[in-house]
């Protein structure tokens, strides 16, 4: 059975169609990255993914069920949304924060327990921010507040990671460790891994397939397919200059003189 | 006085809990709109001869929810229909008000709060409100709050949010009209703001934030009785005042710090 299969979906916001003719087949454990622009519906086909918003048209199963249904379950998805708007002053400490990611596992009525905590630092040890975690969440760098988001995102023992734009508060440095993170995460414990990014150089290193998304997929397979012109020209709807780097790259020569 | 120190403090105890949910939730003005709508309920048990409290708790779930629909359909932000059904609940009274005015005095009671005609039946019905209402609360606690950090995250989390937040609104229009004789409908609003206001200042969780809120709350309450009953002045200015007295005090603390 695929972890999330999409057969000609539509989605319309407004009236207007966002995504069109999207199909997909992902298998369980892969690593995916949606790279594309902004306004492209990244966004949009996250979130339709996960069960958040209606579809116009066209079908999505998520292992064989349909997204509202395992939206009652909560224990499929673990997601990451574009922007935590958390404001600094909201009384959560870092290991609260990760504990609600257990919250759809205990289900209601009952209590975290001594398992959910033990769960939770495990989380934050991973993403190595266990020392930060009585600190009040809302003092973290970007960095580390996508760290501990992430860490939260897994408590919950999810079989698919839902990422959207995650390093976009994260340096260009940050961006590869976390990157790395994610790679060790998926061939550890085989979770399937879906990355909405507008950074589409440094993802393709990571990922094990790429889908470029603007309105429709542009193109879809192996990451490096991607790095084409025509391809990126169609995806952006403007000629793009490419910029890759290699070992005999004259640029890093100059910099390493200097 | 003695009943009045026993409903005020069930009821504190009541709005410091909820008072941290709507200051984390930013729904200080919901609040304050459901309580002068509450006004609206008052009037509508004088006219009908129905008991004012019952009709006002019932009318009170209704705005919330009418609020609670108006503003998801998308036509109109949700301050403004707040503002909408705020204002033609406080019409609705002064008009059902002004065709009988035999009811004058009681009125005053509802709007300013009433201590000494609190009876017996009714510290009965605090104390099940509270129950109920810090039961519900406490019982869900950690779905509210996953809500309140992040809607969508609780979604995917399994969550049923709007259920919850409907329950939400019910326990807030319950516990606002269940203030209405302490403070008075006026006031009930500074009730559900203040005590959390303090309490976030300071709360590093949200447990440390609930018992402070509670203890501010009741703080006020008693202090508020207190001096309203040596000075001989309304108590429901008492208290808020006390409570505002409170805030800035904590206030000047954190500045310091």
């Amino acid at each position: 059975m695929k972890a999330i299969e999409i057969k000609n979906l539509i989605v319309k916001l407004d009236g207007r169609e966002v995504l069109k003719d999207i199909n997909l087949s992902l298998d369980e454990g892969r690593f995916i990255g949606i790279v594309g622009p902004n306004g492209g519906g990244k966004t949009t086909l996250l979130r339709a993914i996960l069960g958040l918003i209606k579809t116009a048209s066209g079908e999505i199963q998520i292992f064989g069920r349909p997204p509202e249904e395992v939206l009652k379950t909560g224990n499929i998805f673990g997601y990451l949304p574009q922007t935590l708007k958390i404001r600094q002053n909201f009384p959560v400490r870092v290991i609260d924060v990760v504990m609600m990611g257990r919250y759809g596992k205990i289900g209601r009525l009952r209590w975290p327990g001594e398992k959910d905590r033990r769960k939770a630092i495990e989380c934050l040890s991973m993403m190595n921010v266990e020392e930060l975690k009585d600190v009040p969440f809302g003092l973290l760098s970007g960095g580390q507040q996508q760290r501990a988001s992430i860490a939260r995102a897994l408590a919950g023992e999810p079989k698919i990671l839902i990422l959207d734009e995650p390093s976009t508060s994260i340096d260009v440095v940050g961006q590869e460790d976390f990157y790395h993170l994610l790679k060790g995460l998926q061939k550890k414990f085989g979770i399937t891994i879906l990355m909405a990014s507008h950074d589409i150089g440094a993802i393709t290193t990571y990922v094990d397939e790429i889908a470029c998304l603007n309105c429709i997929f542009h193109y879809h397979g192996n990451p490096l397919g991607a790095l084409n012109e025509t391809v990126l020209t169609g995806l952006y709807g403007k000629k793009v200059d490419l910029l890759l780097h290699t070992d005999i790259c004259d640029k890093c020569e100059r910099l390493r003189r200097e | 006085m003695q009943k009045a120190l026993l409903v005020g403090i069930i009821v504190s105890l009541i709005s410091g809990l909820i008072s941290v949910f709507v200051v984390l939730r930013q729904m200080s003005f919901i609040g304050a709109g459901i309580s002068h709508a509450a006004f609206g309920g008052v009037a509508i048990g004088f006219f009908t001869g129905i008991n004012p409290t019952i009709t006002a708790i019932f009318y009170c779930i209704a705005v919330a929810i009418g609020i609670e629909l108006v503003s998801r359909k998308g036509k109109v932000s949700e301050d403004v229909s707040i503002g909408i059904f705020f204002a033609a609940s406080m019409a609705l009274g002064i008009v059902l008000v002004s065709l009988s005015k035999k009811y004058n005095v009681d009125l005053y009671g509802y709007l300013f709060g009433n201590i000494l005609a609190i009876t017996d039946r009714e510290v009965l019905l605090s104390l099940f409100v509270a129950v109920l209402v810090i039961g519900v609360i406490i019982l869900f606690l950690k779905e509210i709050f996953l809500i309140t950090y992040n809607e969508e995250i609780a979604r995917v989390g399994g969550i049923p949010v709007r259920l919850i937040n409907m329950l939400f609104l019910i326990a807030l229009s319950v516990s606002i009209v269940i203030s209405m004789k302490i403070v008075g409908i006026i006031l009930i609003s500074a009730l559900l703001v203040i005590p959390g206001a303090t309490a976030q200042l300071f709360a590093k969780n949200l447990y440390l934030m609930i018992v402070t809120s509670c203890g501010v709350a009741v703080l006020s309450t008693v202090l508020g009785l207190f001096f309203s009953y040596e000075f001989d002045i309304a108590p429901g200015g008492s208290i808020v005042l006390t409570a505002t007295a409170l805030f800035l005090t904590a206030l000047l603390f954190k500045r310091r710090q």
